[in-house]
């Protein structure tokens, strides 16, 4: 498959007045065409900053410290901020983690959809108003002629997702960066919004980098699936890979607090202690000390990248001949006996 | 149903308005005659000292200055809901006629000052909110704050000594020259000077407050949403932030009249530009009572109509408030 996007070797950090925050750590990741690649992780991983870092969207304290993003195959690091705003929205876009509160709310929701489409177009005021119409047809807003005109007080949470994602669909990207957008959703609209994702790729072949911290909603969406911890790619595969052989550790204990796993009467399990923050990191894994399965070269190494199938890779020492042989937890086709 | 509550609040609104100018009258009324001095002196000027004190006590008759304070205004509220404000002692004739030719100066000073103001103040906060923390905005930031802290009174003789009295290119008080009141271009030369210490003594404390508004605007989440469909600054700035900050500006507006009123009066006094300002200055001065409660009525008036205006405005334009109130009714 082609790539259209690929990130290579990517470290980002945020320079603030009590020091240096690595957000991203050597990020390597490949989107196909007409791919959705799951990035799941736990708060504060570094997920948004690194679509966000895709897009430019970041404030003038991150820094990228080295690395490329190729966009089909071109290098846009040194691209300038204006040469940058002609790739927002005609070749990527976004949508953003709350829907409360990233529409305008004195813009009508009509306009705020062909203002992206007249932006990266010439077609008249009324010919974008018949494709704004039918992209809100097409998210799922009925009667869509008349909420057009309706600011997006109007709308539930559900809806102005929805029209969210209209506006970022709107001028026809090629890449979308979902960002947590089922989250703030109940389960119903949640299900409704990852059909409607499915249903765009299907039909225009978008690429689409699916954000989340909840694996249930990644399995139903995503080809593939990137696990990030504090600001690293620490697993990557297919997504029958991830799930039916994961091999990080913190894959298996993100997995292992899915409720799904959970048996009848016991609390649900979850991964002790908290995600680090992004300053000052000890050295080695950054994962070790909530690892239990971590070895002495976790406090000393960092693990490099090991290649398990062509499309399967994992960061950790376990995988490393010299290991000891552990029986990963199982998930499926059997108890988890974690 | 909504029809009736904002008649109800217009009806409540004009009522305490009536309420407001009448306290302010009693007071103004009060304290006036409490101030010591002799209102016989403006009137009959250095003749007072030649006089017997029963010429001086029947004078004080005459003017009615005898009775008890509350008499005097019963009678002076009387005449007053009736159109007669009595008689200037200073100018020896009736206040309305002294007053109401330079009510004209005054706005027009004002306003101008006003729309001045308020149209640079917005420029400037755009052009600084689009180059936050750039040199350009930190350095306008620190002038603006010092210049908002030089004196009225001392940038005006600055300005005097440098425009008039130096370069001699324009008049240093007066609102128009002898002869020349018709003379629209005499008349802007005029108001060059006091216009300039208004500006600089106002600009920059409505200028920072937008630009701050502005900022919190850009800071939102969704800038972010506009940005990645491609916007530019431009217009991000003024399809998207300008239009949610406006009813913040319009308030800001509506609130800052008696703001910019006084600072009329005090850049009046300072250019003896004749208007509701310096008369009243004047008018304190000279204990001429009925001058100067015409022109507290007036200069009140102004004040408490405009920050009734002001709220009315900011109701009808921001459309959040509106329809949270039509929902609210409608449950
Ligand atoms: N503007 C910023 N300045 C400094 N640090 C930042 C900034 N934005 C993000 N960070 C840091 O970057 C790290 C990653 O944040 P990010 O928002 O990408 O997390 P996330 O994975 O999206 O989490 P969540 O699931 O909560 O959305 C965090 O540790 C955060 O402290
Ligand atoms: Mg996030």
């Amino acid at each position: 498959m082609e790539n259209i996007l690929e990130i290579k070797n990517l470290s980002l950090s945020f320079y603030t007045p009590s020091g240096e925050i690595e957000a991203l750590r050597n990020i390597n990741l490949q989107l196909g065409k007409g791919e959705i690649l799951g990035i799941v992780g736990e708060s504060g991983c570094g997920k948004t900053v690194l679509s966000k870092t895709v897009l430019r969207l970041l404030p003038k304290n991150a820094k990228i410290k080295n690395g490329e993003i190729l966009l089909n195959g071109k290098d846009i690091v040194p691209y300038s901020e204006s040469k940058m705003r002609g790739l927002r929205g005609s070749v990527m876009s976004m949508v953003f983690q709350d829907p409360m509160t990233t529409l305008n709310p004195t813009i009508p929701i009509g306009k705020q959809i062909t203002e992206s489409i007249l932006k990266h177009s010439n077609i008249k005021y009324n010919e974008a108003k018949k494709q704004a119409i039918e992209m809100l047809d097409m998210v799922g807003i009925d009667s869509p002629e008349k909420r057009f005109a309706m600011q997006p007080h109007f709308f539930s949470g559900g809806m102005r997702q929805r029209c969210v994602l209209a506006i970022a669909l709107a001028s026809k990207p090629e890449i979308l960066f979902a960002d947590e957008p089922t989250t703030a959703l109940d389960v119903t609209v949640q299900a409704k919004i990852l059909d409607i994702l499915l249903k765009i790729r299907d039909e225009t072949r978008i690429s689409i980098v699916f954000i989340t911290h909840d694996f249930g909603v990644v399995a139903r969406i995503a080809d593939r699936i990137a696990v990030m911890y504090a600001g690293k790619i620490v697993e990557v595969g297919k997504t029958e890979e991830i799930f039916y052989d994961p091999r990080h550790p913190y894959t298996w204990g993100l997995l292992s607090s899915l409720p799904y796993f959970a048996k009848k009467g016991e609390p649900l399990k979850c991964i002790p202690g908290m995600p680090p923050v992004m300053m000052n990191l000890p050295k080695g894994d950054v994962f070790a000390t909530r690892n239990k399965y971590a070895l002495d070269i976790d406090y000393e190494k960092e693990p490099p990248i090991f290649d398990i199938t062509d499309t399967h890779k994992a960061a950790t020492w376990l995988l490393d001949k010299r290991a000891p042989k552990i029986k990963p937890p199982k998930f499926f086709g059997g108890e988890c006996h974690e | 149903m909504k029809n009736r509550t904002l008649i109800k609040d217009i009806i409540i609104r004009l009522l305490g308005f009536v309420l407001a100018m009448f306290v302010l009258s009693v007071v103004v009324f009060y304290f006036a005659r409490l101030a010591p001095g002799d209102p016989l002196q403006s009137f009959y000027g250095d003749a007072t000292e030649s006089m017997t004190s029963a010429e001086l006590h029947a004078a004080r008759v005459r003017l009615g200055l005898d009775a008890p304070i509350y008499i005097q205004y019963i009678k002076w509220f009387g005449n007053a809901l009736g159109g007669d404000f009595g008689l200037s002692l200073k100018y020896k004739m009736p206040a309305m006629k002294v007053v109401s030719p330079l009510i004209g100066n005054t706005l027009i000073l004002g306003s101008t000052a006003y729309v001045l103001v308020f149209a640079l103040a917005t420029g400037l906060a755009i052009a600084c909110a689009a180059n936050e923390d750039s040199l350009f905005d930190r350095a306008v930031c620190k002038i603006g704050t010092a210049a908002y802290y030089i004196p009225a009174f001392w940038l005006g003789v600055v300005l005097v000594l440098i425009f008039s009295i130096n370069l001699k290119v324009l008049p240093s008080s007066g609102a128009y020259d002898i002869g020349k009141s018709g003379d629209v271009l005499n008349r802007i030369r005029h108001m060059i000077l006091p216009l300039i210490v208004m500006i600089l003594s106002h600009l920059w404390y409505y200028a920072y407050m937008i630009r701050n508004k502005l900022l919190d605007e850009i800071r939102k989440d969704y800038v972010l949403l506009a940005k990645s469909k491609g916007l530019n600054k431009r217009e991000i700035i003024f399809h998207h932030c300008l239009r949610n900050v406006a009813p913040t500006i319009i308030s800001i507006m509506a609130i800052s009249i008696p703001h910019v009123l006084s600072g009329t009066y005090i850049a009046e006094s300072v250019f003896n530009y004749p208007g509701l300002g310096s008369l009243s200055v004047e008018s304190a001065k000279y204990h001429d009572y009925n001058l100067l409660m015409i022109l507290v009525l007036i200069t009140g008036f102004l004040v408490i109509f405009s920050s009734i205006i002001a709220k009315t405005i900011n109701e009808i334009i921001d459309p959040r408030m509106k329809d949270s109130e039509v929902s609210a009714w409608q449950r």
